[in-house]
Formats: C-alpha cells, sequence, structure tokens
C-alpha cells in the first residue's frame, strides 16, 4: 500500500468512527442516557444494539400495555406515539454492535452447565436447547432478542420476571413457560454464560 | 430402580404392540404409530461427554455433530436447510420424535419404499433424500457410518445404564456392523435383556416413531388450518412457512417451500405431520393443541408446495399414482384450483 493511500485510509477511518459516535439521530436522542449513544447499554438500562426492530416494538407495546412493568420505560414507551419516530429510534439500536463470534450447535461437545442447557436443553424435563430459538452465540433474529453480550443482571431479572408473571406478552407464553422450568442456580449461570458472550 | 425398568422393557417387548395394517398398494414406508407407553422416562442415553476417546469415540462425536448440525454437508449431500434434528428432536434422543435409539433397535426392517429390506444405514439415506431433499452419501461413507455410530451410542449407552451397568463402556462394533442396525441374531442386548427380545419384537421399542394420535371429529381442513397456524405457528416459522436464518446460520426450519422436506418425505403426510405436531409444537409446548388443530394445521402446512418428488416419473398424475396412490397427503389432489405437486421446487439442489 502507497503511503498516501494508508493516510487517506486512516483519515477514513477516524472521521467514520468519529462521526457515528455523535450521530445519534434524533428520535434515539432521549434514549442514550439510559441505553448509550451505539446502545451498549449503561448502569440505567439495558443494551439494545443489535435487537431487532420486530422484537424492540414489541416491548414497546408491552410496556405500554403494562405486560412488561418498570416505571421509567414505561413512561419513555408512553412517549413514543409517533411511529415514524420510533422506528428511526429503533432502526439506530438495531444496526448498532458487532455480531459475536458464531458458535453452532455441535462445535463442541464438553459444555458447561449454562452452555449445555443453551446449546442441548433438558430432555427430561422437556426444556428446549435455547439455541433452537435464539441461535448460534446468541445473535437472535425477528421476534427472537439477541441475549449475547447483554448486562447479566438485566438478563435474570427478566427470567425471574417471567417466573414470577411479571412479565407477560411473549407469543403463546413461550418463554414464561420455559423460565419457569429453570432453577434459580442455572438462571444465574446462564444470565452470566451469555452476558460474557463477545 | 433398575429392575423396575428392565421389567417394563421386557414387558412392553414382549407383549409387542399390534402391527397397525398398512395399505399394500402404500410405496411409502410409514411406520405404525405407537400407542403411548405410560413410563415415558424409562430410557435415557447417556451424556456426550461420556462418549469414549478413541477412534471409535470419534465416530460418535462426528455422527452428533452431524445430526446436530446437517448443514456442513449442504450443497454436498443436503438439499435444503434442515437439520436432521428438527424432526428428531434433541439430538435424536427425544420418545415419540422418532428418536434414533429406538430405530437402531428396529433395522434391517422391510422397507415398503423401495420393497427391501433396509439396513438402518440405509433407512438413513432414505431420510437424506426425502427429508433433506438432497442426495445420500455412499452407505460405507465417514458420514453414515458416523451417524450409524452415534444411533448405536444413543440405545446401547441408554440400555447399560437402564440395567446398572454405568461403569461398562459401550462396545465397540465394526463399522459393517454399524450399518446394520440392532434387527440380527449376532446384535446382543445386555443384561437380563440378552437372548429374550426376539428378533419381531426389536421394532416395538416404546418410544420409537411417533405416538398414536386420536382421528379427528371433522376430516382435516386446510382453512381451518391456516388460522391456526396464524395465531400458533406464524411467528416462529414465518409467514410463508420458510424458517429462519440467523446469522446466515438456519435455525427455525422451513415447513414448506423450497427449504422444506420434498414430497417424498414421511413428514409431507398429514397423519405423520399432525402426531409430529401434537407431540411436539409450538416448541416448548406452553400451549397444547387440540388433536383437531393439529390436524388442521398439519393439512394446511402440507398442502403448501415443496420441492418435487425425486422418484418424479412421466407426470404428476402417474407419480401420485405410483407413490401416493392411498398415502394421507395432497400430492396429485387439486386444491384452490391448483394440482399439488405441478408448481414443485427443484427435486433437490444437489448435483
Ligand atoms: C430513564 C432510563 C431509560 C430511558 C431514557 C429509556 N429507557 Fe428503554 N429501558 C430502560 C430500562 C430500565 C429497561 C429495562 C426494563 C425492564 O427491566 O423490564 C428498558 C428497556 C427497553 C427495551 C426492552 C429491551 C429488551 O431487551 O427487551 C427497549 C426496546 C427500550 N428500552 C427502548 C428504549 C427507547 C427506544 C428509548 C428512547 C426512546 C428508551 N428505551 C429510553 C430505561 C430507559
Ligand atoms: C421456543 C423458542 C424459545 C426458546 C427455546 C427459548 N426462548 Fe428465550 N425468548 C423467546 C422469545 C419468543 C422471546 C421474546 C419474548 C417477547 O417477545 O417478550 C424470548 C426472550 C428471552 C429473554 C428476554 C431477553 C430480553 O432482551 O428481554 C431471555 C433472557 C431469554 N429469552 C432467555 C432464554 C433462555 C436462557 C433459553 C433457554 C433456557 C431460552 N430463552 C429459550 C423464545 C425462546
Ligand atoms: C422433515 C423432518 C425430518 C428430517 C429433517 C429428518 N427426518 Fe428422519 N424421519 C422423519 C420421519 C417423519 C420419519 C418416519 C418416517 C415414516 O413414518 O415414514 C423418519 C424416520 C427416520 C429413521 C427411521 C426411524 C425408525 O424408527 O424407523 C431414521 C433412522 C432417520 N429418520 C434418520 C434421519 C437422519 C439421520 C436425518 C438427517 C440426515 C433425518 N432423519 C432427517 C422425518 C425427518
Ligand atoms: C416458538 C417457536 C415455534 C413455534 C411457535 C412453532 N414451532 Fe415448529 N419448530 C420450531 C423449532 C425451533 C423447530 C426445530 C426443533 C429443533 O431443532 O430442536 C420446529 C420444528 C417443526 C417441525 C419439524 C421440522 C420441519 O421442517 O418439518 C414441524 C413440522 C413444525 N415445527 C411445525 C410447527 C407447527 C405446525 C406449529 C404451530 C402449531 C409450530 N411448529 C410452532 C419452533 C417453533
Amino acid at each position: 500500500m502507497n503511503k498516501h493511500l494508508a493516510i487517506s485510509s486512516l483519515l477514513t477511518l477516524f472521521l467514520v468512527n468519529h462521526a457515528s459516535a455523535v450521530e445519534v439521530p434524533e428520535a434515539a436522542q432521549s434514549c442514550v442516557v439510559c441505553h448509550g449513544a451505539q446502545g451498549q447499554g449503561t448502569s440505567q438500562g439495558p443494551k439494545l444494539a443489535g435487537l431487532t426492530s420486530l422484537y424492540m416494538n414489541a416491548q414497546i407495546e408491552h410496556f405500554i400495555s403494562g405486560e412488561r412493568k418498570n416505571v421509567v420505560m414505561t413512561l419513555m414507551a408512553e412517549s413514543l406515539v409517533d411511529l415514524n419516530v420510533r422506528q428511526q429510534a429503533l432502526a439506530y439500536y438495531a444496526e448498532q454492535g458487532t455480531a459475536p463470534e458464531l458458535q453452532k450447535r455441535g462445535d463442541t461437545l464438553v459444555q458447561s452447565g449454562a452452555e449445555k442447557l443453551y446449546y442441548q436443553g433438558d430432555p427430561h424435563r422437556s426444556l428446549p436447547a435455547c439455541y433452537s430459538c435464539h441461535g448460534p452465540s446468541a445473535v437472535g433474529g425477528g421476534p427472537f432478542p439477541r441475549l449475547a453480550g447483554q448486562q447479566s443482571s438485566y438478563l435474570k431479572d427478566q427470567l425471574v420476571a417471567w417466573q414470577k408473571k411479571q412479565r407477560s406478552g411473549d407469543p403463546d407464553n413461550t418463554m414464561g413457560h420455559i423460565a419457569s422450568k429453570l432453577k434459580d442456580s442455572e438462571i444465574q449461570a446462564l444470565a452470566d454464560y451469555l452476558s460474557a458472550i463477545q | 430402580m433398575p429392575i423396575n425398568k428392565a421389567w417394563l422393557f421386557l414387558l412392553l417387548a414382549a407383549s409387542g404392540f399390534a402391527r397397525a395394517e398398512v395399505p399394500m398398494a402404500d410405496m411409502q414406508d410409514e411406520i405404525p404409530a405407537q400407542p403411548k407407553a405410560a413410563n415415558l422416562d424409562y430410557f435415557k442415553p447417556r451424556e456426550l461427554s461420556e462418549i469414549p476417546k478413541g477412534a471409535f469415540g470419534d465416530k460418535i462425536r462426528k455422527g452428533y455433530q452431524l445430526f446436530v448440525n446437517s448443514q456442513q454437508l449442504s450443497g454436498q449431500y443436503v438439499g435444503n436447510q434442515l437439520n436432521c434434528t428438527n424432526c428428531h428432536l434433541d439430538a435424536g434422543s427425544k420418545a415419540y420424535a422418532a428418536p434414533m435409539w429406538a430405530a437402531y433397535l428396529a433395522y434391517p426392517e422391510f422397507r415398503k419404499k423401495n420393497n427391501r429390506i433396509s439396513n438402518f444405514a440405509e433407512r438413513v439415506q432414505g431420510c437424506f433424500n426425502f427429508s433433506m431433499n438432497g442426495k445420500a452419501p455412499a452407505i460405507d461413507s465417514p458420514e453414515l457410518v458416523a451417524i450409524s455410530a452415534y444411533s448405536y451410542w444413543l440405545l446401547m449407552g441408554g440400555l447399560l445404564d437402564a440395567f446398572g451397568m454405568q461403569d461398562q463402556p459401550v462396545p465397540e462394533m465394526s463399522d459393517k456392523a454399524l450399518q446394520e442396525g440392532g434387527n440380527v441374531a449376532s446384535f446382543k442386548l445386555p443384561g437380563p435383556l440378552t437372548d429374550k427380545v426376539k428378533l419381531d419384537a426389536r421394532g416395538h421399542m416404546p418410544g420409537r416413531a411417533f405416538a398414536a394420535l386420536d382421528k379427528p371429529a371433522q376430516a382435516p381442513s386446510p382453512a381451518r388450518g391456516a388460522k391456526v397456524y396464524e395465531q400458533h405457528c406464524a411467528l416462529c416459522h414465518g409467514s410463508e412457512g420458510q424458517g429462519r436464518v440467523m446469522a446466515d446460520v438456519p435455525v427455525i426450519p422451513a415447513l414448506w417451500g423450497a427449504q422444506s422436506y420434498n414430497w417424498g418425505a414421511g413428514m409431507h403426510r398429514v397423519n405423520t405431520a399432525a402426531t409430529f405436531i401434537f407431540e411436539n409444537m409450538p416448541l416448548g409446548k406452553a400451549v397444547q393443541l387440540t388433536p383437531q388443530q393439529a390436524w388442521d394445521v398439519a393439512a394446511y402446512m402440507n398442502s403448501r408446495e415443496r420441492p418435487q418428488d425425486p422418484r418424479f416419473t412421466k407426470d404428476v398424475a402417474t407419480t401420485a399414482k405410483t407413490f401416493h396412490a392411498d398415502d394421507n397427503g395432497y400430492y396429485g389432489k387439486e386444491l384452490d384450483g391448483s394440482v399439488l405437486g405441478s408448481q414443485a421446487f427443484p427435486a433437490t439442489r444437489v448435483k
């Protein structure tokens, strides 16, 4: 590579990175304080980067209908009445983040407790592998949220909320039913395992 | 309690189930659905971590990997976006989702699909050609040896454990013996089963194939099924039955269309699909469909176009007459003004 080219590509890289750091669309700016400029999550709110618009939109509706309960997020959701603005904000966050390194089912066989539940489930409890719906390395897609790299405490809270019937709205109570079969120790292990997937 | 388990198995194996009548003209090898055994939990395969080290263990591991990620053979032997485990659930270990352990013991068996005795590996070839819409690997290929080894290991490990022989390794077998299956006199069952289970009982291990499902009160209706589909299936399998790919990896299987099983596959029969769906869907089973809903949605799903029957000869009518005369499927039948099979997708994308 000649020197000139090297400098110009460095420059482009810098400009692009710099630009994306500040270019949060207006629609999403009110979310930044809790979800971060790149949707990376903060101590005030979970990671949104890489969740699909379809999934996030369903959740906004759930906060509005009361199927999900969280005081601040419900207020935010209720403010997103303009569907155009809502879509812009969600589309922005859906595009953020980077794909994790993909581990497919069967790639490795000796697995930790949580990894085993994720990739194999537990046939004796009729617990399907999380993989069947959340995909390789928990990337998610469509109605299935990405779990990879999500905050551990948030993941745990969600599974517990389903167990306590404080979260609903998932189609046919699919996730609620699955969460009800998990032991506390498994929830903790799964949350830690999933949050560590980069 | 190993003794109770032995009893249960012997009892069920010895009593033998009355084989349902299969019409002779039906060229598909439908395995009669089984009355459900009371104790579903009597058989547990070993943990994957217990697969032995060494060359024999490597074959078993490879078999498992091909079973759960059959897409690694895409374009070579596999012509759609399915994996074996999509239908043979829990990596082929789930009772009444045609588990590999019960299947392994049943072969060699008479196959109506090609009117001859086929051994286990040949039966697996059938699923490559039809369910996977592909082209089966050769009988002595590493792939078929591996899948046979894995299936054998599921069976033998589970039996040894059931009879208190947890510390015993699964005996090694030659590639040739692995391809055959467990329904030959030379195949020794462990513990109290040795020399006790007659050959014609070996096809009736409780949990094999699918559980019998009550006949519907009303004839299955694709129109009613469309509503069930919309309400309970579309979110996962897609409004066009196309399944879902995540990060370029097929995850949720396609139910019809170019990426699904072809018109010759066992799942294309409405009765087979209805019992599979009733027992296993929606995945995770937070809701239980009624038998009527299961029949209706099976009729809907199996009256959409899918890849052509690879046995296609001359035209749809001839193919339907030769291979689908008495099967419980829509191939060659007219629905909403079009004959199913006439707009089929290419039989296989594999050369
Ligand atoms: C004051 C903090 C705060 C602000 C501002 C905020 N959120 Fe949230 N958001 C949260 C919290 C906290 C949760 C988790 C709620 C729970 O535990 O159920 C959440 C959850 C969500 C979820 C569900 C995530 C998932 O994985 O299910 C979505 C989608 C979301 N927020 C979108 C937005 C959007 C879009 C905005 C901006 C318009 C926004 N939020 C602004 C705090 C906030
Ligand atoms: C049968 C399909 C299916 C399986 C299997 C499954 N999930 Fe889910 N999961 C879903 C769906 C659908 C949602 C979204 C629910 C909604 O829309 O509210 C979800 C949501 C979640 C969420 C909430 C994420 C968020 O951002 O709020 C967590 C956590 C989760 N699943 C964990 C798991 C774990 C752990 C397993 C395995 C033990 C698992 N899931 C297995 C379908 C599934
Ligand atoms: C689309 C669903 C589907 C897929 C995918 C599939 N199968 Fe099957 N398989 C079936 C059905 C249905 C039957 C029962 C056939 C019948 O009743 O005609 C069956 C039967 C079998 C049997 C015989 C079972 C018995 O008890 O006799 C074996 C062995 C088998 N499949 C292996 C495989 C392997 C290996 C793969 C992957 C290469 C695979 N199958 C992929 C649906 C599927
Ligand atoms: C929560 C998501 C979900 C729902 C809802 C769901 N399925 Fe499935 N289905 C799956 C997954 C995932 C598999 C593959 C299982 C595996 O790989 O472990 C599957 C497998 C299947 C198969 C066998 C594979 C194939 O391609 O033939 C059929 C048939 C099927 N589903 C039909 C249905 C029908 C009919 C409904 C509605 C009554 C339904 N499913 C609802 C997720 C779902």
